[in-house]
């Protein structure tokens, strides 16, 4: 008999503990069940039986879903800022468009315009993946990616006066980076799964009376 | 329906989360009893469910088994437990022999012995290093592979190996060291 046996047999000693005593442990954790938000849902869901299933839409979104659309709204705010801090220094720059040179107003107006989509791209795909739709969440990780390269790219060009510029970049990319990394957590995935599962469920399988 | 699926369920109705708990709890309050007492175990049961549960989301759906991250948070916990309570003390009571019950000689013999032995692997145990005496406990005690073990801790494979080899040898070197050391070689020699 070796040490690793000697303390297989001793183990052995202590027996599996009496239901009774697990007692206290198991509703110490239905408590927690019946205070998880969660719950909420399914039991809202158990009370409206016979009626139809809420739009796709309507399905609360889990924890990493709440806090990527939370990123995303903050990258919103961070494209707004580099926007802002941006807006002095695109005048400046000498833009073509087929060959013809823009003035620096018409420079200032496409800065803007683009600047505004960006921040309306951040604000769609929040409220996109917020209501299950799993092509924002793909799609805002196709455009996070295009982002990094753009990010890379920009970041090799800039001079002492794109300090501020270059905070609020990597500021933007952090946001996307933090909002791509919960749209694909587990509990995501399963509540993309079962939003594309509701839009998709027939009238005659909503649950009946 | 596997541990997994089970989690899974649980992302939207929680309540399908006491189907893990009644499957494993008396296994893990039992490993707790172990390593810190039976009543210090009854709360820590009970910690380490409301951790799993607060963290389910976060549960990697590719194991299908959920024991090691169950026996790895309740190991967290009692590490934790173990740096507020004087650990020596803690391991030698969890080790500690129920009271004998009367009987004939031979059976009073083998009390005997067995109390020896296990406060030798008390003493044993409270000299190792948390690290390696929670890779030797849950292999010795639970039966965890390597690999589960691994997961339970977030090390290497290797690590465990390495850790499991230097506690055994330090086990053996503390058993063989103490005055009760001849009742471990008596039993080794018979193997």
């Amino acid at each position: 008999m070796n040490e690793m046996e000697l303390l297989r047999e001793l183990a052995q000693q202590t027996p599996l503990p009496a239901p009774a005593e697990l007692d206290a442990a198991r509703a110490r954790l239905l408590a927690a069940i019946t205070t998880d938000p969660a719950t909420y849902a399914t039991a809202l869901a158990e009370v409206t039986i016979g009626q139809p299933d809420p739009p796709a839409g309507q399905l609360r979104p889990p924890a990493p879903v709440l806090s990527a659309a939370k990123f995303m709204y903050g990258g919103a705010i961070s494209s707004a800022a580099l926007l802002i801090a941006a807006l002095p220094f695109i005048g400046a720059t000498h833009g073509k468009v087929l060959g013809h040179p823009l003035t620096p107003t018409l420079t200032i107006t496409l800065g803007a315009v683009a600047g505004l989509a960006l921040i309306g791209l951040w604000l769609w795909m929040a409220r996109a993946t917020s209501q299950g739709k799993n092509w924002a969440r793909i799609l805002s990780t196709v455009l996070f990616a295009l982002a990094t390269l753009e990010l890379l790219s920009a970041l090799e060009g800039i001079g002492k006066d794109g300090v501020v510029q270059a905070l609020f970049a990597g500021l933007t990319w952090l946001s996307g980076l933090a909002a791509v990394w919960m749209l694909w957590r587990p509990a995501s995935s399963a509540f993309f799964k079962s939003a594309k599962a509701a839009r998709s469920r027939p009238p005659s399988q909503i649950p009946g009376p | 329906m596997d541990d997994a699926r089970v989690i899974e369920s649980s992302w939207r109705e929680p309540q399908r989360f006491a189907v893990l708990f009644d499957r494993h709890a008396p296994h893990i309050h039992r490993y707790l009893a172990r390593r810190v007492g039976r009543q210090v175990a009854d709360d820590l049961v009970g910690e380490t469910f409301l951790a799993a549960f607060a963290r389910r989301d976060r549960y990697d759906l590719a194991y299908t088994d959920a024991r090691p991250w169950l026996y790895g948070i309740a190991t967290n916990l009692a590490g934790q437990h173990h740096r507020d309570e004087a650990r020596q003390h803690r391991i030698r009571q969890a080790t500690a022999a129920e009271p004998a019950v009367p009987g004939h000689a031979e059976q009073v013999a083998a009390d005997v012995t067995a109390q020896a032995m296990r406060t030798l692997l008390g003493t044993a145990l409270a000299a190792l290093p948390a690290a390696d005496r929670d890779v030797l406990l849950l292999i010795a005690w639970e039966q965890l592979t390597y690999q589960e073990v691994s997961r339970a801790l977030a090390i290497p494979v290797g690590t465990v190996q390495s850790r499991l080899h230097r506690a055994r040898t330090k086990v053996r070197q503390v058993l063989a060291g103490t005055d009760a050391g001849a009742t471990y070689e008596e039993l080794t020699t018979n193997e």
